[in-house]
Parts: C-alpha cells; sequence; structure tokens
C-alpha cells in the first residue's frame, strides 16, 4: 500500500516478525542543514525476541527507538510493528534521560499508564506496589522525584514501563546511569519479567556486556549516518545469571569480536 | 567554624548557641524588618511634632494610628475591607479562570497559538484601567463593572504566565504522555496544568497586585464603601489622616493576599523544594 508520507504502521493483519523495519530513513533538518541521522535500516524482530542495539553515540539510536514508539515519523521506508493483544499497550518507551514527573509522587508515575487507561484502583494498587518493590523504591511510594536519588529515579521510570504492561519494551540505555549493584539486579529482573511475560524488547546500550548478558542477538550500528552493519547471535543458555555468564570464556571472546568492530565505527578506522 | 593554621584545618561545629540573646536578637531577620519601618516613623513623628514637616500632607503617625483605632471601633473600616476584598476576589475568579484556560489551550496548540495570540499581545499594552470607562458603559456603574475591570487585569497576567508555563514544560515529559496514549484532555489534566503551576501562580501573584490597584482607582466611581472609595472621600474632604489609614490598610490588604497565595501555593505544589521561585 503507497503511503503518501512514510510513517509507522501499525499493522493488524501479522508482518514477517513482531517489527518489521524496512529501508528505514530519517533526517533532520537544523536550518540550512540536513542532518543524515538513520539511512537504509532493515530489520526483524520476532515475537518474544530480546534484542540489543550497540553503536557510537549520536547514530541514531535513540531516533530509531523513537519511530518505534511512535514518537517520530520517519523520512523514508516504513515500520510495520503487529499488535496482539488489542486490550494492552502496544509499546512503552523508557528514556534515556530522566523523565519521571516532578510533579507526581512516584506512586503516582508509575501509576501513570494504568491510571490513564482507568484500570481499577485495587489493580493498580497491586500492580504499582510489585514494580516499586522490584525496582526497590520500596518506601518511596509518597515521595516526589526530587527527593530521590538520579538512579532511583530511573528506577522508577523503569517501573512505570513495566507496569503499564505493553507488548514491547522499547529501553533507551535505562541503566546506564545505576551503579553495578543495581544494574546486575535489574538486568536479572528484567530478565525474569521477559522470560515469565513474553514480551519483545529492543534495548539499547553502549555496553558490550550488558547487551551479551540480556539479548538473544545483538545489532551493531554504524557511524552517523546511521545503519545496522552486524549482528551477532548471543546463544548462552537461559535462564542467566549475569555474573555466571561473565566467567564464560566464549563472553570474553564474542564481546571482544564486537568490541573490534565498534572500535572502527568509533575511531573511523 | 573553621581554625586553620599552618599544619592543619579544623572543622567544628558552630557555637554560635553561647551568643548573648541581644546579638542574636540584632541580627535576627525580624528585627531586621521591622527596625527601619519604626525609625522612619520615629524620625516622622519627631519632623512633625518640631514643625519641620507640614502635617497637613503628613499628619504625625501618632494621629493616624489614633484615627485608625476609631474607625476600628466604629466598625466602618471592616465594612470598607470586606467590600473591596470581594470585588478583588470575584473579579481575579473571573479573569483567572479564562486566563488559565486560554493559557493552556494555546501552550500545547501552536495552530491556536499562531491565531489567537496576536490579538491578545495587541490589547495587552492598553492600560487595563484606561478600559475602565468602557467597562461602565456597557455594564453600569455598580460592581458588576468593577468585577470585570479587575477580571481584565488579571485574565492578562494569568494567561500569559500560564501560556509561559506550558511552552516551558520539558518536552520529553510531552513524549511520556503521548507514548502513553495520553488524550488531549488528560495531557492537560496531568501534565500542562502541573508542569505550568509554578508560572500560573507567578502569574497569580502579578494579577492580584494588578487587580488591588485597579479596584482602588474603580472604587472612585458608583459606590459609597470600600478601601478605594474611603482614600478618594478623604481626599475631597482632605481629611488628611483617614486618607492615610486607608493606604495602611491598602497595603496590608496587599499584603495579606501574597502570604495567602504563599500558602495556597505551598499547598498546592508540594513537589516545588522550598525557597525555589
Ligand atoms: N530533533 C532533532 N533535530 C535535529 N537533529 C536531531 C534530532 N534528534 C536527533 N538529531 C540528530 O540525529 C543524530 C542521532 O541522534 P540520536 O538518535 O540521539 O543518537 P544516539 O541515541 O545514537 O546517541 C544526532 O546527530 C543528532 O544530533
Ligand atoms: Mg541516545
Amino acid at each position: 500500500m503507497p503511503l503518501e508520507r512514510p510513517q509507522t504502521v501499525i499493522n493488524s493483519g501479522k508482518p514477517a516478525g513482531k517489527i518489521s523495519i524496512r529501508n528505514l530513513g530519517k533526517s533532520f533538518s537544523l536550518g540550512e542543514t540536513k542532518v543524515t541521522a538513520l539511512t537504509n535500516v532493515n530489520l526483524e524482530v520476532d515475537a518474544g525476541e530480546f534484542i540489543c542495539i550497540v553503536g557510537p553515540s549520536g547514530c541514531g539510536k535513540t531516533t530509531l527507538l523513537r519511530i518505534l514508539a511512535e514518537l517520530e515519523a520517519p523520512t523514508q521506508g516504513e515500520v510495520l510493528i503487529s499488535r496482539d493483544n488489542p486490550a494492552v499497550p502496544l509499546s512503552s518507551m523508557i528514556f534515556q534521560e530522566s523523565s519521571i514527573f516532578p510533579w507526581m509522587t512516584i506512586r503516582n508515575n508509575v501509576a501513570y499508564g494504568l491510571k490513564l487507561r482507568n484500570v481499577p484502583q485495587t489493580e493498580i494498587d497491586r500492580t504499582v506496589d510489585h514494580f516499586m518493590k522490584l525496582a526497590g523504591l520500596d518506601g518511596f511510594a509518597d515521595a516526589y522525584p526530587h527527593q530521590l536519588s538520579g538512579g532511583m529515579k530511573q528506577r522508577a521510570s523503569v517501573a512505570r514501563a513495566f507496569s503499564n504492561d505493553p507488548e514491547i519494551l522499547l529501553m533507551d540505555e535505562p541503566f546506564a546511569a545505576l551503579d553495578e549493584q543495581n544494574k546486575a539486579l535489574l538486568q536479572e529482573e528484567l530478565l525474569r519479567i521477559w522470560s515469565e511475560t513474553q514480551k519483545t524488547v529492543v534495548f539499547i546500550t553502549h555496553s558490550i556486556d550488558e547487551a551479551l548478558v540480556l539479548s538473544d542477538r545483538v545489532l551493531v550500528m554504524s557511524g552517523r549516518p546511521g545503519t545496522l552493519k552486524a549482528e551477532f547471535k548471543v546463544d548462552f543458555p537461559r535462564p542467566r545469571r549475569v555474573y555466571d555468564l561473565k566467567a564464560d570464556p566464549t563472553f570474553g571472546k564474542l564481546g571482544r569480536d564486537i568490541w573490534m568492530l565498534l572500535r572502527e565505527e568509533v575511531t573511523g578506522q | 567554624m573553621i581554625v586553620s593554621s599552618n599544619d592543619m584545618v579544623r572543622i567544628t561545629a558552630d557555637q554560635d548557641k553561647t551568643a548573648s540573646p541581644l546579638s542574636r536578637l540584632l541580627r535576627s531577620d525580624a528585627f531586621a524588618s521591622i527596625a527601619s519601618p519604626i525609625v522612619i516613623l520615629l524620625l516622622w513623628e519627631a519632623l512633625v511634632r518640631g514643625h519641620l514637616l507640614d502635617a497637613r500632607f503628613f499628619p504625625a503617625p501618632s494621629s493616624v494610628i489614633v484615627e485608625l483605632i476609631t474607625l476600628i471601633h466604629s466598625g466602618q473600616i471592616f465594612i470598607d475591607i470586606a467590600w473591596t476584598v470581594s470585588r478583588v476576589l470575584i473579579g481575579t475568579l473571573l479573569g483567572a479562570i479564562p486566563g488559565l484556560i486560554f493559557g493552556v489551550l494555546l501552550g500545547l496548540s501552536p495552530v491556536i497559538r499562531m491565531f489567537v495570540q496576536p490579538a491578545i499581545s495587541a490589547l495587552y499594552p492598553i492600560p487595563k484601567i484606561a478600559l475602565f470607562p468602557l467597562v461602565m458603559m456597557i455594564f453600569g456603574i455598580g460592581d458588576t463593572s468593577k468585577w470585570v475591570i479587575v477580571g481584565i487585569a488579571v485574565f492578562f497576567q494569568v494567561f500569559f504566565s500560564t501560556l509561559a508555563g506550558v511552552v516551558n514544560i520539558d518536552k520529553i515529559y510531552l513524549d511520556v504522555a503521548s507514548n502513553f496514549k495520553a488524550s488531549r484532555w488528560q495531557t492537560y489534566r496531568t501534565i500542562a496544568i502541573p508542569g505550568a503551576l509554578p508560572f500560573i501562580f507567578t502569574g497569580l501573584q502579578l494579577g492580584l497586585g494588578m487587580a488591588l490597584i485597579v479596584v482602588v482607582i474603580a472604587e472612585n466611581f458608583g459606590t459609597q464603601v470600600g478601601v478605594g472609595y474611603m482614600i478618594w472621600q478623604s481626599w475631597q474632604v482632605f481629611e488628611v489622616r483617614d486618607m492615610y489609614v486607608g493606604l495602611i490598610v491598602v497595603a496590608f490588604l496587599g499584603y495579606c493576599f501574597q502570604l495567602l497565595l504563599l500558602r495556597l501555593q505551598r499547598a498546592v505544589i508540594p513537589w516545588k523544594k522550598a525557597g525555589g521561585t
């Protein structure tokens, strides 16, 4: 179907996988100059798959995620996303920068999506309590964001997306600002939730280790204009435990291969 | 307390508690804020008694206080205050509510903003009180015209502050709302209004200041009560002490309004750290 303007297409008839990205391109005009953020991106993501995208900063990772989240329209190509359960939201994004609402208590922040959908209060309470506990925010329900540390705020925005219960989680370097311990805990928690709920996850990170710990597949992006350059299958058995995995020799080898590739992009040689 | 010497720096708890009560009083904020007005009043009193200041224009503070007490005893002053306050409050509601609604609507919709804002901006520079004769022609010389002129003054302050507040909301919060599929109304309710509240309060603060100015002038017309009426009346009969009582009362009202607003702001914006702007 020819579209007048390229756009994200939410399809109820099934495309090949959960997400199909075809010849996607995006450029911004900054005054006179045109910045091409993405060019020729092609990707199929299966339902229930966990993929990680790594790439040098400024290569368009956030832009790609914002297109998947329907916050930005592509300038070329198309994206098809199939909807499997009309009762729940299609996707929730966890933003790279702090996005927790300063004017709501942590509880109301985490409950945001459910409240918008008029979910019964008892169910909201149950879900919100559950995810606040997982995110280590017990006892901060009635605090306001300015009373929390940066890491706690980021955990609150993770809890906000999880409790919204979407089919697809779009995560933009969500754990980058966290300390090692909290990061490992949340990674394991994310894996547990993912395995229980069969959500599709598109996860952006600048940490190769993180990508290997979490995903089924790591996609490496080139420098600007960003495009997908290579992909690595990650088939460590699940359930995975973060520190067991890091002790595995193939983990180090795979990490090194990805790093060699990324290094070319970062240094430009 | 920090004591530094060649080989070390010692940082210990402050020992200010041992300071004498007198030196603490002299340094307190409360003392500083009432000290200078008291000195000025004493000086003024002395100058009038020494016939260095013309008592026809600058009556001795003591005589103004006596007049104030008389007016309190007769109860007249409370009637005037009640009328002025009611005119300010009704007018403020009349102006603040549409100001808020238009501010939020225009703030979130660039298209409406493009069409409506030029019209509102063109009206803004007109001194509001200059519209009062027109308002009286339309609404008569009674209380309605006073509510309307106060409303107009408050509208502009609240409108422009709300607009600025909504436009200044970090775009990321609107992205979150959009990603969570918030409807237009939900976006107003959960993002635009709470996000702009600090600005809205600034608008209310400026608006109430304007309201007081406007009401005092407007009470020169078509009424026999109100603090403004009292000031104008005392000018006509050259009762200068009453005029001063009126000025004191107006200043006091302004102070009370701001105090009330500050309380309200603390209650409504609990996420703002105390002391912030
Ligand atoms: N709204 C925008 N307007 C103009 N340029 C943008 C905008 N958003 C992103 N860009 C540009 O697109 C490129 C990719 O940005 P981004 O997707 O944020 O990269 P990454 O997340 O990989 O660091 C950058 O050069 C950035 O300056
Ligand atoms: Mg980014």
